[in-house]
């Protein structure tokens, strides 16, 4: 039994994480207070509060982190907070212009429709920058919000693209002191020092909240150079293989709260549909039944291949060769 | 001497609010952007050396060398002469997005997820209970993996209750005293290589 | 239209990776070889657009900050990692780099790896209102990472009751953490699966939302 080609398990794995899908049982997932920590942190800022969602992820691990980076941006944009998007890495920073476009998609629920900073310029100029007002104003002017769409976003105000900068903890560092001076231009070579966020919110010391996504140990800086520094308020979206490894920053405070995996986006995504911030859950709960059914799968290969080691004597032949 | 005065000089500045320091913080934070960006010209240099090198020995699979070669000038090609393809297109998608979210994306998460495969098989042929320790370990696992997934709680409510107090209190002591000792490592090697103790990083360039 | 054709794409590669699984093949390798250049030339211009043109190539260019000849000057000096005669040169970028940025990280490390760490440990074994596991979590906390900094201390032999005691229970304590960790682990590599198992089936066949 132990000879038996791994392409048969490979099989067995293709199947039990495609199957779940085609039933679409829709198990409940309960949340834990390490993930409602950052969901009730979020639920309390405002328009004049502001964050940070830093892509510090490649497409390798972008299953586990999108989703978290969505959902939490999502909630911000919900309560007309101030988004501002980084990366670690130039791949990061593909990742944080395809999770904008996932929240702009109108093919997809609780979409936005995003103004570009260039057209609602005359707004700007004319002083318009308060949310609410911005939004009459531009409503004024004959736009309407589509159907199904949750709500405008302006980028400048509601969302800066800000990207990637090498040596990124040297850009973290510097931020404490201005965003401005890391970053002149955002992605799309907007000058920041005309974004009304960055007016309101020149260095991190007037952010609220810097959530890391990541998918190796940069989220880490984070706490270094921002919470160390200037006790910025942290948390981490991390991939489920780092996620045990933070549970000493969450006990010490250093980080408000972790999502740690798909399980811990799929939380987030419940609290938003719980508390009436989306329609739907997204990725990661849909996953979640398949997550369910390999976990079986893995557990019923370990007490198997256990069985046949032990069953053929195999532990026997190797402590004999041990001795030999 | 570079390392030893810079390295001095960043440690005191944390402690020095004066002006002047705070001075010496921002050149240092606007300048290593600009000085790292151009660490990619190593990269490129060493990657074109080694494909062009395989390609004109007519090396095994030389033919793939183009595979990495064309986009990895070509890409840049697009961005300078069609910089607006560079922006993600978020009104009109452009031929370097198209590559980024129809490729690059698309290989690099399917190569991760090939994982899944192999973390299958070995749970099969090599995950062993074969001490009293490794069988500690694998039940702790067990534990925590049906703990976090909704089938786990159907289980029964013991079992997410159990792997988070597995998480938060065991798992938490050992991840704790393991980053202790690896902060202190870092603090010794930052030392050491401050104070030239350690040469390792400078490589093989020149003399 | 462009959306259609991009998935279609996607997914041919998505499948010749997979194909991987069976055997390997011409098309794997082609993915293979491509996600290489393709991350290093998306890197190339990124980095270009988003850094070296507003922080180095438009300033120079406008006639001010001219101190930012200093940064590119040095910048510059990595070219010279090619030419055997002067590629020491290429040693004082790595050195302007790594010395400073050892120097910053040194308090700020110290605050977030060493002492914070020591301060959470320091926890109370008892605050009125905590349940029984709860206090049996601290009791395991504060001597789990006791124990299990005894057992990675190995400058003395792990005998007597201190060491040799104190090295046993931190390598069951930390055999409970590495189960964690492999759980997750294997979680983890589901994860993975399952993002591109909804691209394929979701985003590529709509066979499901």
């Amino acid at each position: 039994m132990l000879n038996i080609d791994r392409r048969w398990i490979f099989l067995a794995i293709g199947v039990v994480s495609i199957v779940p899908f085609l039933i679409g049982i829709g198990m409940p997932v309960s949340t834990t207070v390490e993930v409602e920590n950052i969901f009730d942190y979020v639920n309390e800022l405002g328009k004049d509060d502001a964050i940070f969602i830093s892509f510090d992820y490649a497409p390798g691990t972008q299953a586990e982190n999108t989703p978290m980076a969505i959902a939490v941006m999502r909630h911000a944009l919900h309560n007309d907070v101030s988004v501002f998007l980084t990366a670690n890495q130039p791949l990061g920073h593909g990742m944080a212009i395809g999770a904008l476009h996932y929240v702009t998609d109108p093919a997809i629920p609780d979409f936005y429709e995003s103004v570009s900073f260039e057209d609602w310029s005359a707004l700007r100029d004319a002083g318009i920058v308060d949310k609410d007002e911005l939004v009459s104003a531009w409503e004024s002017e004959g736009n309407v919000l589509p159907e199904g769409c949750s709500g405008w976003i302006f980028e400048g105000r509601d969302y800066a693209l800000l990207g990637y900068a090498p040596v990124f903890n040297l850009v973290i560092l510097g931020m404490t002191n201005s965003i401005e001076a890391q970053y002149p231009q955002d992605a799309h070579g907007n000058s920041t020092g005309e974004m009304p966020m960055l007016r309101d919110h020149k260095s991190l010391r007037e952010v609220d909240l810097a959530l890391s996504c990541s998918g190796s140990g940069a989220c880490v800086w984070w706490i270094t150079y921002a919470r160390e520094k200037i006790g910025m308020p942290v948390a981490f979206g991390v991939t489920a293989v780092m996620a045990t490894d933070y549970y000493p920053y969450i006990q010490s405070g250093q980080i408000i709260g972790q999502m740690g995996g798909l399980r811990g986006a799929a939380e987030y995504e419940v609290l938003l549909y719980e508390n009436g911030v989306t329609v739907t859950t997204g990725k990661a709960f849909t996953g979640m039944d398949v997550q369910s059914a390999a976990h079986l799968l893995i557990i019923f290969l370990i007490i198997m291949g256990n069985i046949a080691f032990f069953a053929g004597g195999f532990h026997k032949k190797t402590a004999l060769k041990g001795r030999g | 001497m570079i390392v030893l005065v810079g390295g001095i000089l960043m440690i005191v500045q944390y402690f020095i609010p004066h002006q002047y320091s705070q001075n010496i913080f921002n050149y240092y934070t606007e300048w290593a952007p600009i000085v790292g960006a151009f660490a990619l010209i190593l990269g490129v240099g060493s990657l074109t050396r080694v494909h062009s090198h395989k390609i004109r020995r007519k090396a095994k699979n030389w033919q793939f060398s183009w595979a990495v070669l064309i986009p990895l000038y070509g890409m840049p090609f697009f961005a300078l002469i069609w910089p607006q393809s560079l922006w993600g297109g978020m009104e009109e998608p452009g031929i370097f997005d198209f590559v980024f979210m129809h490729i690059q994306v698309p290989i690099q998460a399917t190569m991760f997820s090939l994982l899944a495969f192999y973390i299958a098989s070995a749970a099969f042929r090599a995950f062993r209970a074969k001490s009293a320790l490794a069988t500690v370990l694998l039940l702790a696992a067990v534990i925590v993996m049906l703990g976090q997934v909704p089938i786990g709680e159907m289980l029964g409510r013991w079992l997410p209750e159990t792997g988070l107090w597995i998480l938060r209190y065991p798992n938490l002591a050992a991840k704790r005293a393991i980053m202790l000792g690896v902060g202190f490592g870092i603090l010794a090697t930052n030392l050491k290589i401050i104070f030239g103790v350690e040469r390792n990083w400078l490589g093989g360039a020149g003399k | 239209m462009y959306e259609t054709i991009g998935i279609w794409v996607g997914a041919f590669f998505t499948l010749a990776i997979y194909s991987f699984l069976y055997k390997e093949n011409p098309l794997y390798r082609l993915a293979e070889h491509l996600v290489v250049g393709v991350s290093l030339g998306y890197t190339i211009s990124i980095t270009y657009d988003i850094t070296l043109k507003p922080r180095l190539i438009e300033p120079l260019l406008a006639g001010s900050h001219w101190i930012l000849i200093i940064p590119a000057i040095l910048g510059l000096l990595y070219i010279t990692r090619f030419i055997p005669s002067i590629a020491w040169l290429s040693r004082y970028p790595i050195a302007f780099l790594m010395g400073t940025s050892m120097g910053v990280s040194f308090p700020l490390t110290m605050k977030a790896w060493v002492l914070r760490q020591l301060e959470g440990a320091m926890a109370p074994l008892y605050v009125s209102g905590m349940n029984w596991s709860e206090v049996a979590g601290n009791i395991v906390l504060i001597l789990g990472t006791l124990a299990a900094l005894i057992y990675f201390f190995f400058s003395k032999p792990h005998k007597g009751l201190f060491f040799g005691t104190g090295s046993k229970i931190g390598i069951w304590v930390i055999m409970l953490g590495f189960g964690a960790t492999f759980g997750f682990t294997v979680m983890g590599r589901i994860s993975l699966l399952i993002g591109r198992i909804q691209y394929l089936l979701g985003d590529w066949l709509h066979i499901i939302k």
